[in-house]
């Protein structure tokens, strides 16, 4: 008898626990600081961003990573991101950003491969049936 | 010092965080509470043919595209949890022979899969991260929340539960067939739930460090203690203890969690051995 009780008081603790982690999360309305996280902290946010980014729209971004471009050769079109490594450093991902103002490239952006720091506007685009998320007018801190 | 604490406060606030505390740390206690009785009836390496047979089963539901791979893997691996004990005992092919076909079997079968079939952008990365757990506690969604800790609260009340009988069943199964127990039955509802542990704990710590789990609290606590009930309640413990640990060493330093919850763990066997030597040395 004393088992079954134990044993029922284990589950409604866990189920209690649980319930009380609702929404919350570190990130105010305008502003998800991932400079200030770890970098095992800001591969999972940044994974979330990309898995639920309809929880981040709208919102300013500060990341800092590493500077990446990719080409699209048929359209002539850069796309530039920020990538960051998670801590097995076998997966990384990252977040594309569109420059406020206008700029070009190489001219106005950093060697690839360098650190940097960008801020901006969470959004997402949709190209080619596919949802991409980026940080537009954003700037270089 | 105060500088962490503030830290910890911040990391808190995310949801992420406080559903992977929870998540690992019932993993930790489940799959702490079924170590002892693997390594008392060396079983130790079932867990890790079976956390093998389960990253097969992950890639089947990558490549066939399931949401929820748990209603993939956990069926796969509790099939061949329940055939790799029926093979202990009457197949052609035994014991150590059986779990290591069906481990490398299901590793490299399933990293064909993945490789011919798979739509990821980062092929690579999925594989590590399946196999060393990197982050995968910390990116659960809340269904998968859910289903883990559903899971875990019945694996530890069905331990409490039938705890005589798997102490029975575990130390002499001849006595405790002769004192009339079902031990077949027994052995086959242990290995089902050796299967749901090593299912739920592959996103705690990855499918090559489960074993990790599984025997590291067990043989530290048999360092000490020497009756079953206390190697039990020690094992929990402190398996729970390097769990939270561990998570949370990993978050604040920016370490891989799989990978720093072991280090713990093996950290904790050697204060445990250092212990019981030394209490050895001074009953002498």
């Amino acid at each position: 008898m004393k088992k079954r009780w134990i044993a029922a008081l284990l589950a409604l603790v866990t189920a209690l626990s649980l319930t009380s982690c609702g929404a919350g999360g570190g990130n105010t309305a305008t502003d998800v600081d991932l400079t200030v996280l770890s970098s095992t902290m800001v591969y999972t946010e940044v994974y979330n961003m990309v898995t639920t980014p309809e929880n981040y729209l709208g919102k300013t971004v500060k990341m800092a990573g590493t500077f990446s471009i990719y080409h699209d050769e048929k359209a002539d079109k850069y796309y530039f991101a920020c990538l960051i490594a998670d801590a097995t450093a076998c997966c990384s991902q990252g977040i594309e950003f569109v420059l406020k103002g206008e700029h070009s490239y190489p001219k106005d952006y950093p060697k690839v491969g360098s650190e940097i720091t960008v801020i901006g506007s969470f959004n997402t685009y949709k190209e080619n049936e596919i949802v991409y998320c980026q940080l537009t007018d954003a700037e270089f801190v | 010092m105060t500088q962490i604490f503030e830290k910890l406060a911040l990391y808190f606030t995310y949801p992420f965080v406080r559903y992977a505390l929870i998540v690992g740390v019932l993993i930790a206690l489940c799959s702490s509470l079924f170590g002892v009785t693997l390594v008392l009836k060396r079983f130790s390496f079932i867990g890790d043919g079976l956390s093998h047979v389960a990253f097969g089963g992950m890639a089947v539901a990558a490549v066939v595209g399931v949401t929820n791979d748990m209603l993939v893997v956990l069926p796969v691996t509790v099939i061949c949890a329940i055939l790799l004990l029926k093979s202990s005992t009457r197949a052609k092919i035994k014991g150590d022979a059986a779990v290591a076909m069906i481990s490398v079997g299901a590793l490299a079968v399933g990293y064909l899969l993945m490789n011919i079939f798979s739509t990821s952008s980062n092929l690579a990365g999925d594989v590590c991260g399946t196999l060393f757990g990197s982050t995968s506690i910390l990116t659960l969604n809340k269904i998968e929340v859910w289903a883990s800790v559903i899971l875990s609260v019945l694996v530890v009340i069905f331990f409490i539960l039938f705890y005589n009988k798997i102490f029975a069943v575990t130390f002499d199964e001849d006595f405790a067939r002769t004192a009339g127990t079902p031990v077949g039955a027994y052995n086959l509802l242990i290995s089902v739930i050796i299967a749901v542990i090593i299912v739920l704990a592959m996103n705690l710590v990855g499918s090559l460090l489960i074993s990790a789990l599984v025997i590291f609290p067990a043989l530290s606590a048999m360092r000490v203690f020497k009756n079953f009930k206390s190697v039990t309640i020690c094992s929990a413990v402190l398996s729970v203890c390097c769990a939270a640990l561990g998570i949370l060493i990993s978050i604040l330093a920016g370490t891989p969690v799989g990978s720093t919850i072991v280090a713990a763990d093996i950290t904790a066997f050697f204060i445990f051995w250092i212990i019981g030597t030394v209490r050895k040395g001074v009953g002498k």
